[in-house]
């Protein structure tokens, strides 16, 4: 089985902290897998390593195979991103920051467009696809930020707190987005909601303090603690009563 | 698709950007009401326009001074804006090299401020045309010298733009770091009489000496009461040598930097 995400060892400090501490994982193709763990337990760090926007201290991250750090575009060719609540420049529409995301990415012309209105029509930005991004809400800026990771139709999508900004119409139609788009991607993706996490993904890797603490089935861990919000808890802060 | 191809990507949509936005306009208005001060202040305020050419000629390219500064104001946030403003988790997580990154946003910036230094020019040769009939080559060779001058500034600011956390932090370092230390440093140099020729504030005097140097462009000549050394015409060859040097170098740093940077 192919994994097109593969963490190897990795650890990152900030100065003299530890952010993240020897962490393994490898995701398996069309998985989706759920990134969990308190503030501050690594999150973010690793999904940035991932999207070369940080270098690891030790350690390697591969995606399809290609080393995020010693090749950074190859590896970012493949994948389409949201970390933490994006921002776009403000004096452009939703239309014309796609057209350029997608112009770097080698779309062009007709497949361009029509790639555009339908990841537009599909966040539900069409009344708003010449209005320039500064007036959008910070829902509105998540909705766009899904549709600039979904443009260019990448076989893995890693996404940090994607639903957060949204109204809760919008989380539902975003969980239904990527289920639907997501049948035939790799999906890894950090959330504080367990909720959100247990109806899309059917795994979980639980991180604290940069470890790895747990990587299982969803199914697994709630036979072995009740729930996925026990397990959670317990794993992360001792046994709970 | 081919790094080039990226290349022209980016700098069309940073071109676009700097289209949009309102200091591209103030910018405009400014070398307007710069330009339209000399044209209109002078007869009706003094004894009417100067009688050599070269003169007025300098007057008026005040106007392009300000063309430099609005390079200050449209590279400040160039990168430093990417990673203050979090639109570099956008921008930066696409299969672009940085340095093509960098290069495409200063191409951008350059082209604004090229077609800002035209306009003043283009406006100099109108005035000039419209009063004396005439409109002497220097005037070309002041377009060329603001030109690169306003590069030179440019990749000053792209250098402070990628180290500094914020981009109006970047946007004060530039201009302290040109209108104030660099010019303390040629101040002091000067009185001691020696050469200033690799500051970038006695880069930006210099070009309004390609209508005469100092002693053409002060009515009387310069004061005999002045040390020797203080306001001696610069040495234009060592200047336009000095420019360059700071538009690749600061230039290079600039993406050196930004490759490295990590956005946390």
């Amino acid at each position: 089985m192919r994994q097109p995400i593969v963490i190897d060892n990795l650890s990152k400090y900030y100065n003299r902290f530890l952010a993240l501490d020897n962490l393994c994982l490898r995701i398996e193709e069309n998985e989706k897998v759920g990134l969990l763990g308190p503030n501050g337990a690594g999150k973010s760090t690793t999904l940035k390593i991932l999207c070369g926007l940080l270098r690891p201290s030790s350690g390697a991250a591969y995606i399809d195979g290609v080393n995020v750090v010693e090749r950074p575009e190859q590896a970012l060719s493949r994948i389409g991103t949201i970390v933490e609540t994006p921002e776009f420049y403000p004096f452009l529409t939703p239309e014309e920051t796609l057209s350029y995301l997608g112009r770097l990415r080698g779309m062009r012309g007709d497949g361009l467009r029509r790639r555009i209105e339908e990841v537009i029509r599909l966040v539900r930005l069409e009344e708003w696809d010449t209005v320039k991004i500064g007036k959008f809400s910070r829902g509105m800026k998540q909705r766009l930020a899904l549709a600039q990771a979904l443009l260019h139709d990448p076989p893995v999508l890693i996404l940090d707190e994607p639903a957060l900004g949204l109204d809760p119409r919008g989380v539902v139609e975003f969980r239904e987005i990527i289920e639907g788009v997501g049948k035939e991607k790799t999906v890894f993706f950090a959330s504080h909601q367990l909720v959100e996490v247990a109806q899309i993904c059917k795994k979980v890797a639980i991180i604290d303090h940069g470890r790895l603490l747990v990587y299982d089935d969803i199914a697994q861990l709630e036979g072995k603690y009740h729930s996925l919000e026990r397990a959670y808890l317990e794993l992360t802060g001792g046994p709970f009563e | 698709m081919s790094e080039f191809e990226r290349l022209k990507v980016v700098t069309r949509y940073e071109f676009l950007k700097h289209l949009r936005r309102k200091r591209l306009y103030v910018i405009l208005g400014l070398t307007l009401i710069a330009e339209l001060a000399v044209i209109i202040g002078l007869p009706t305020l003094g004894e009417g326009y100067p009688d050599d050419i070269m003169r007025m000629a300098a007057l008026l390219s005040f106007g392009a001074a300000l063309t430099s500064l609005g390079a200050v104001f449209f590279a400040g946030d160039a990168i430093a804006g990417e990673f203050e403003g979090k639109t570099g988790y956008i921008l930066f997580t696409n299969p672009v090299r940085r340095s093509t990154l960098v290069m495409g946003k200063y191409l951008a910036c350059y082209i604004a401020v090229i077609l800002l230094t035209l306009f003043v020019h283009v406006i100099i040769c109108i005035s000039l045309l419209a009063i004396y009939r005439h409109i002497p080559i220097e005037t070309a060779e002041s377009f060329g010298l603001w030109v690169l001058y306003a590069g030179s500034v440019l990749s000053v600011t792209f250098f402070f733009s990628s180290v500094s956390k914020g981009a109006m932090g970047a946007t004060v370092i530039t201009l302290v770091f040109i209108m104030v230390i660099s010019g303390v440093i040629e101040g002091v140099l000067m009185m001691a009489g020696q050469p200033t020729w690799f500051l970038l504030s006695t880069a930006g005097d210099a070009v309004f000496t390609v209508y005469g140097g100092y002693e053409a462009l002060l009515p009387g000549g310069t004061p005999h009461d002045m040390p020797p050394g203080v306001l001696e015409t610069p040495n234009i060859s060592l200047c336009i040598l000095a420019m360059a040097i700071y538009l690749v170098a600061c230039f290079l740093l600039s993406i050196w930097i930004t490759k490295r940077r990590q956005l946390a």
